[in-house]
């Protein structure tokens, strides 16, 4: 009889102590995304009035993305005084894409990359300052979290 | 007793002493134990039977947050975010659950003071028509007395073992139930009205008892996998297995954003004399929750979803619905600076496991098949609290004045089929073993000890 509750004690507290939880590589046993991985390679310190090279590095899955289905650069400046429209950037290999460009003027300024490879679709915003910043554009920034709120032509 | 008379009309002699034995332990156990979770049977029952009309019960309560007069452009959702933040300093917005319709109200969630509250908000005119505090929704509470008896893990604890015992009684009572001789439908499938008042008290028990079987077993079964213990433990080994819910849909974490922590823009905000280099604020800025709508949008979530915001930097937005049907369901993470889909889980991705019990929850609430759901799953706790009136009628009738009544208990070893059929559902429900060891504790430490317990309780 003994033997008995203590078996059934031994089973009750194994249960009980083995309170588990989702193991972290449960994920992988579930369908998986491929996220676009965007890293936005700027030469620093940028400068106006001269040209430089904007660059993406584009990963998914852990591999250089070449060829990927689309790569748009869009810049623009805080104040909206500046749009570069959307361009198409230049694959340069080893998923490197990459656009020239010359800024008008000094300020504080957005580059969009809209970039989309395989069912993965990604538009990472980057903010930089090309020169100098003007108190204005000082101001904004102490204000508060930057958001792309600033980004023309979400609202609807 | 006519149990006993019932029991003496099979006589087979030794056979029967033996049978004899095993009845009067199951009995037993069937007493106490339904002694013991009536009263948590009952509020389970009526609790559920109001919750059933969630929704219902909820669109005439607030009726007046939910409807908006459609007219003409929405304003954006960070404008509604930003006048709700207006409102509310300090709070912290949580969660963001657009209208799933045009004249329905959207919904923000904050974070103020330790509490939490809806603010509903006209999607047209950008302004609040009413908040409502989570302490103050009746059918929270409802939930709470349904899920935890509003003490929190405790309550779910006790909610949980009085599930798993309801298993018990069922089993035991089935066994009750079980027609000793062929004679007949009268007492198994339908009362038998004719013979005598003590005969009618059992079969108004044990004849509706047998045909709720079924479905009590199935409120139990897909009841549990919420619960605290028993559901965490098995969700977890189903969602480790690949076969239940992928993670992050029920237990498990979402995954975080792969955006290094370097690359994320600085706030200059926090040294005030902004003595930090400037080029810390280059960087990735934050998403406006207007993308992730459109990217619930272009994804075809179910209208009704949750977005849940992200209060770190290297957070997710994690967009989550549980409609009505389970084969709606999604949830969705999404990167906060990217836009990226990190993971999109829809009922199509769960596992075989994930999938029966995401149709076990929804048939559970009782929404899956709407009011035809809804009708059985009331009549299903409606009989549930006339079988327990009924079962705490019998005994009163039957129990003698000194006494409770429960029958004279031979040591549980003796009737092996019933310490087999207990070992398995001590091991099935760690709470039921553990409470049975409790019990042998108390039988052993107090009641085989002290004459006046002991008699009373006829152990």
């Amino acid at each position: 009889m003994k033997s008995i509750r203590l078996l059934l004690l031994f089973f009750s507290s194994l249960c009980i102590l083995s309170a588990c939880s989702a193991s972290e590589d449960a994920a992988d046993l579930y369908k998986k995304e491929k996220p676009l991985q965007v890293e936005v390679d700027m030469p620093e310190p940028l400068s106006a009035e001269t040209t430089q090279t904007v660059k993406a590095v584009l990963k998914q899955d852990g591999k250089p993305v070449e060829g990927a289905g689309f790569v748009h650069f869009e810049i623009w400046k805080q104040d909206h005084s500046i749009r570069y429209p959307m361009e198409e950037a230049a694959e340069i290999g080893n998923g490197v894409y990459q656009m020239d460009i010359r800024f008008k003027e000094d300020g504080l300024y957005y580059l969009e990359v809209h970039a989309g490879n395989e069912g993965s679709l990604v538009s990472p915003v980057w903010q930089f300052i090309v020169g100098e910043l003007s108190e204005q554009e000082m101001e904004s920034l102490k204000q508060g979290a930057p958001t792309q709120q600033e980004v023309p032509g979400r609202h609807h | 007793m006519e149990e006993n008379k019932e029991q003496k009309g099979i006589s087979g002699a030794q056979k029967s002493s033996k049978n004899n034995q095993l009845h009067k332990t199951i009995w037993r156990w069937h007493f106490y134990a339904g002694i013991i979770f009536a009263p948590i049977l009952v509020l389970l029952a009526v609790t559920g039977s109001i919750y059933l009309f969630k929704a219902e019960i909820e669109n005439v309560l607030y009726a007046d947050y939910y409807q908006v007069e459609p007219q003409g452009e929405q304003v954006s959702v960070s404008a509604q975010l930003e006048e709700v933040q207006a409102l509310y300093p300090g709070a912290i917005v949580t969660k963001y659950r657009p209208g799933e319709d045009e004249a329905r109200s959207n919904e923000v969630t904050v974070s103020s003071n330790g509490e939490s509250l809806t603010v509903f908000m006209d999607p047209y005119t950008g302004k609040s028509v009413g908040e409502l505090k989570d302490d103050d929704r009746i059918m929270d509470k409802i939930e709470e007395i349904h899920g935890e008896l509003m003490t929190g893990k405790i309550g779910d604890r006790i909610v949980e073992l009085a599930a798993c015992w309801t298993i018990v009684l069922m089993a035991t009572g089935f066994f009750l139930w079980f027609p000793k001789k062929r004679k007949g439908f009268g007492g198994v499938l339908f009362p038998r009205f004719g013979k005598g008042r003590k005969i009618l008290r059992r079969d108004l028990h044990a004849v509706p008892a047998f045909w709720l079987t079924g479905g009590l077993l199935f409120l139990v079964m897909t009841g549990l996998p919420w619960s605290g213990f028993w559901g965490n433990n098995f969700q977890a080994i189903i969602t480790n297995s690949g076969e239940g819910y992928p993670p992050s849909v029920w237990i498990g974490d979402a995954p975080s954003s792969d955006i290094e922590t370097q690359e994320i823009a600085e706030v200059p905000w926090a040294a005030e004399t902004l003595d930090v280099p400037l080029s810390s604020v280059q960087g990735l800025i934050p998403m406006p929750i207007d993308k992730v709508v459109e990217i619930a949008d272009q994804q075809g979530i179910y209208p009704g979803y949750s977005i849940f915001i992200p209060q770190e930097q290297d957070g997710v937005y994690t967009l989550s619905v549980f409609p009505p049907k389970a084969q709606d369901e999604a949830t969705m993470h999404i990167d906060q600076y990217s836009g990226a889909v990190l993971a999109d889980y829809r009922y199509d991705n769960y596992g075989i496991i994930g999938k029966i019990v995401a149709w076990g929850i929804t048939l559970h609430k009782g929404s899956q098949f709407g009011l035809v759901n809804q009708l059985i799953s009331l009549i299903i706790c409606l009989g549930v609290i006339f079988t327990v009136f009924t079962g705490i009628y019998l005994w009163w009738k039957r129990k003698p004045k000194k006494g409770s009544g429960a029958p004279k208990a031979p040591a549980i070893f003796k009737t092996k089929p019933f310490l087999a059929l207990m070992i398995v559902l001590g091991i099935l429900f760690p709470l039921v073993g553990l409470s049975i060891l409790i019990v042998w504790l108390v039988d052993w430490a107090i009641i085989q000890r002290v004459p006046a317990v002991k008699r009373w309780l006829n152990a």
